[in-house]
């Protein structure tokens, strides 16, 4: 059964000099049945192999292989027992020859060094790997730093812009309050100096609006009101508020409305009245000579409105950016502006449904054009009833309302407790023009002791002045049974502090500054209940 | 009876001995032993028609290229798995290339790509952009875990199927 390998074989094994290691050789005929082995196959795994049958069948390694064109040398074969042996494949005439040698000791060596390789070529990539995460989010800390950092710079510069020109107007009111104090004037002179108050108090209204504003959309507690509003006395009212501004500046100035405009349009009209005194505040501030126009106009339920200037202009860059807050143009650092106003005028006509643009280019002025939905009114027309309307009318809207400057002075009087004396000054003024009596005091002591003897028909309480404050003075009155109403003066805007304020007796509650139409109507209310 | 030669291919540690383990023994080890070399392995599987087929598994050492060691264990193969680790991105481009490599050598054989270590979710590397091209070609993959044994049976049952 075993025949001798032929001279060729053996010449081929002497050519490896290791006659000797040689284990294992099988024989396969033509057909691919094994004919012959010799050897240690068992070494290899390869027990009862069974001559004449099909070597395929037995040996699985060789499916596929043969015939053979060429002598193959599979290098490092496990078998299914777990022996490694290198094994030749000899095609010899029409008949192959397969040889095995033991590689056990060499895959071992080799093993262990693929295998330190191998761990080590992953390692550097998870290394690498980590490495690079590490380098991404130290990237994105540092934009985010950055980030940070512009805002926050941005945050200074407004704070510093806004305390600038909160001192502006501040110290003229306080100024021209001091002169009105000191110098008897006569009354055109004192009428202007009031004029001057009046405007900066305004000027300093709409920048905390605005600034209050600002917090309100960033919380997102803008509430959209829609009333009824009249689009051209709300017009007329902005051009007398802005004439002497334009005029000062030798701007020429103008409004157009166009004829399809109704009269009354259904939209939120204090948000509109805001957004358009931002445009043209913006529009005058930074327009040194030309013109100035507002063109507003009405279509299919739309207002439309767009603000035109020929200032300086704004590039394709910076337009990105005016709309953001806290932004203000580089070439504009000279000019006054919070720099809130185009930001917060953006976002209000945003909360309304529509859209604010801006078309401009550097050089050739810009306009800002708008949009925002609002139905045309009912035509009840609030004004022709005005004008129509019988004393007994009972019209509760409180812009309807006129200063009334009554010609019988009324016999009221009121206590007027107020430690500022520019406030005090004010407030003496706004109450004569109401017709009243006034009598004041700077502190809740005097108020109450004043209270007590007069017996006053009202009581203006301040709530912060010193000695006694509002709270106490009101406690002490109502606990030694004073029962005259009591107002609440107070500069605070904290609910919390006007709920102490009626919890300690007072009947209403006005918050710093007050405006002459508040205040009367407000005197009126508790003075000549109807 | 019916055998046919299955070649295990794919870059070094993608998991193709754990694989071949997972599929013959239901056996699975963390630890990481390379291969040196060839290892064969049988297993009968039954196809869907009820043939038994005798399936003689060539796992072969890793490696991103065809080495000619690697080359000569490819005579005779019936069809091969390309095995990729889906948390080493590279190993994805090592199948591509081995893919294109194996195909030279041997003609088109039915292939699948096994997307291993399925288990590992939150490290995984490979995107489906990075499959796109090949899935246009119309190569056909699944997502297996060794581990878990996801996929696995399936694997090597689909690819029986295609060769005969
Ligand atoms: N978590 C997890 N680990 C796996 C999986 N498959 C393999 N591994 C691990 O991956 C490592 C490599 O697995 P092997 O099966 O040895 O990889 P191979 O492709 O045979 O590697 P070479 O023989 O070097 O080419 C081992 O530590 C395995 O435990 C899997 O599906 N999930
Ligand atoms: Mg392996």
């Amino acid at each position: 059964m075993n025949d001798t390998p032929p001279l060729s074989i053996v010449k081929y094994l002497r050519s490896f000099c290791m006659a000797d290691n040689i284990l294992t050789y099988l024989h396969i005929d033509e057909e691919g049945n094994l004919v012959a082995w010799g050897g240690y196959p068992r070494h290899y795994g390869l027990d009862n192999l069974a001559v004449g049958q099909a070597a395929t069948e037995q040996l699985f390694f060789l499916e596929g292989m043969l015939p053979l064109e060429h002598s193959q040398i599979l290098k490092f074969l496990a078998l299914e027992g777990g022996q490694v042996a290198h094994i030749h494949l000899l095609p010899i005439r029409s008949s192959t020859w397969v040889l095995l040698f033991d590689a056990s000791q060499a895959h071992d060596q080799q093993q262990e060094m693929q295998q330190q390789l191998n761990e080590l070529s992953i390692l550097s990539y998870r290394q690498s790997r980590m490495l690079q995460d590490l380098e991404e989010t130290r990237h994105k800390l540092l934009e985010e730093k950055q980030k940070l950092a512009e805002a926050n710079k941005l945050k200074g510069e407004f704070i510093a812009g806004l305390s600038h020109e909160l001192r502006t107007p501040l110290s003229s009111i306080v100024g021209y309050t001091k002169l009105l104090d000191e110098s008897p004037a006569a009354k055109e002179q004192m009428s202007n100096y009031l004029g001057t108050v009046q405007n900066n108090a305004e000027q300093l209204l709409g920048l905390i609006d605005n600034v209050l504003d600002q917090a309100r959309l960033d919380s997102n507690s803008v509430e959209i009101k829609p009333v009824t509003c009249h689009v051209r006395k709300l017009l007329d009212n902005l051009k007398q508020l802005f004439f002497p501004m334009a005029r000062e500046k030798r701007l020429n100035f103008q409004i157009n409305i166009s004829l399809n405009t109704p009269d009354h349009i259904q939209i939120d009209e204090l948000h509109l009245r805001q957004i358009l005194i931002n445009l043209m505040t913006n529009a005058l501030k930074f327009t040194h000579e030309g013109e100035v126009s507002v063109n507003v106009s009405w279509a299919a339920n739309t207002f439309y409105f767009s603000v035109k200037d020929s200032g300086p202009g704004i590039d394709k860059a910076q337009q990105e950016k005016i709309f953001k807050a806290f932004h203000r143009s580089e070439n504009t650092q000279h000019v006054q502006g919070a720099g809130l106003g185009l930001s917060i005028s953006y976002r209000l006509v945003e909360q309304m449904g529509g859209k604010l643009e801006v078309e401009s280019s550097l050089g050739q002025g810009a306009t800002f054009h708008g949009q925002v939905y609002a139905p045309q009114a009912q035509n009840l027309s609030i004004d022709h009833m005005l004008e129509k309307s019988q004393p007994q009318d009972n019209i509760h809207d409180p812009a309807a309302t006129q200063i009334q400057v009554s010609d019988e002075p009324k016999k009221a009087t009121i206590l007027l407790a107020e430690d500022s004396r520019g406030i005090r000054m004010l407030m003496e003024l706004y109450i004569q023009e109401g017709g009243y009596q006034v009598l004041s005091v700077e502190d809740g002591e005097a108020a109450v002791q004043l209270a007590l003897a007069e017996q006053p028909d009202l009581i203006l309480m301040d709530m912060q002045m010193p000695v006694l404050d509002g709270f106490h003075a009101v406690e002490q009155l109502r606990s030694k049974g004073c029962v005259t109403p009591i107002i609440a003066l107070s500069a605070s805007h904290i609910d919390l502090d006007k709920q102490q304020a009626l919890s300690v007796g007072c009947n209403d509650y006005l918050i710093k500054p007050i405006e002459l139409q508040t205040l009367l109507t407000t005197l009126k209310r508790f003075l000549e209940p109807s | 009876m019916i055998q046919k030669k299955i070649c295990m291919i794919g870059d070094f540690s993608v998991g193709k001995t754990s694989s071949v383990a997972r599929f013959v023994k239901q056996s699975f080890s963390e630890k990481y032993l390379t291969t040196v070399g060839v290892k064969i392995d049988t297993k009968m599987v039954e196809l869907p028609n009820q043939e038994q087929v005798k399936l003689i598994l060539w796992d072969i050492a890793g490696n991103n290229a065809l080495t000619t060691a690697t080359a000569s264990y490819l005579r005779g193969a019936a069809g091969y798995l390309l095995v990729v680790d889906g948390t080493r991105l590279p190993t994805w481009h090592s199948a591509v290339n081995l893919q294109n490599m194996v195909q030279e050598q041997i003609g088109e054989k039915p292939f699948l790509a096994l997307l291993n270590k399925a288990d590992l979710v939150n490290q995984w590397e490979l995107t489906q952009e990075e499959l796109n091209p090949q899935l246009q070609q119309g190569w056909k993959m699944i997502k297996t875990s060794a581990k878990t044994g996801l996929g696995i049976e399936k694997a090597f049952s689909y690819l029986a199927e295609q060769m005969v």
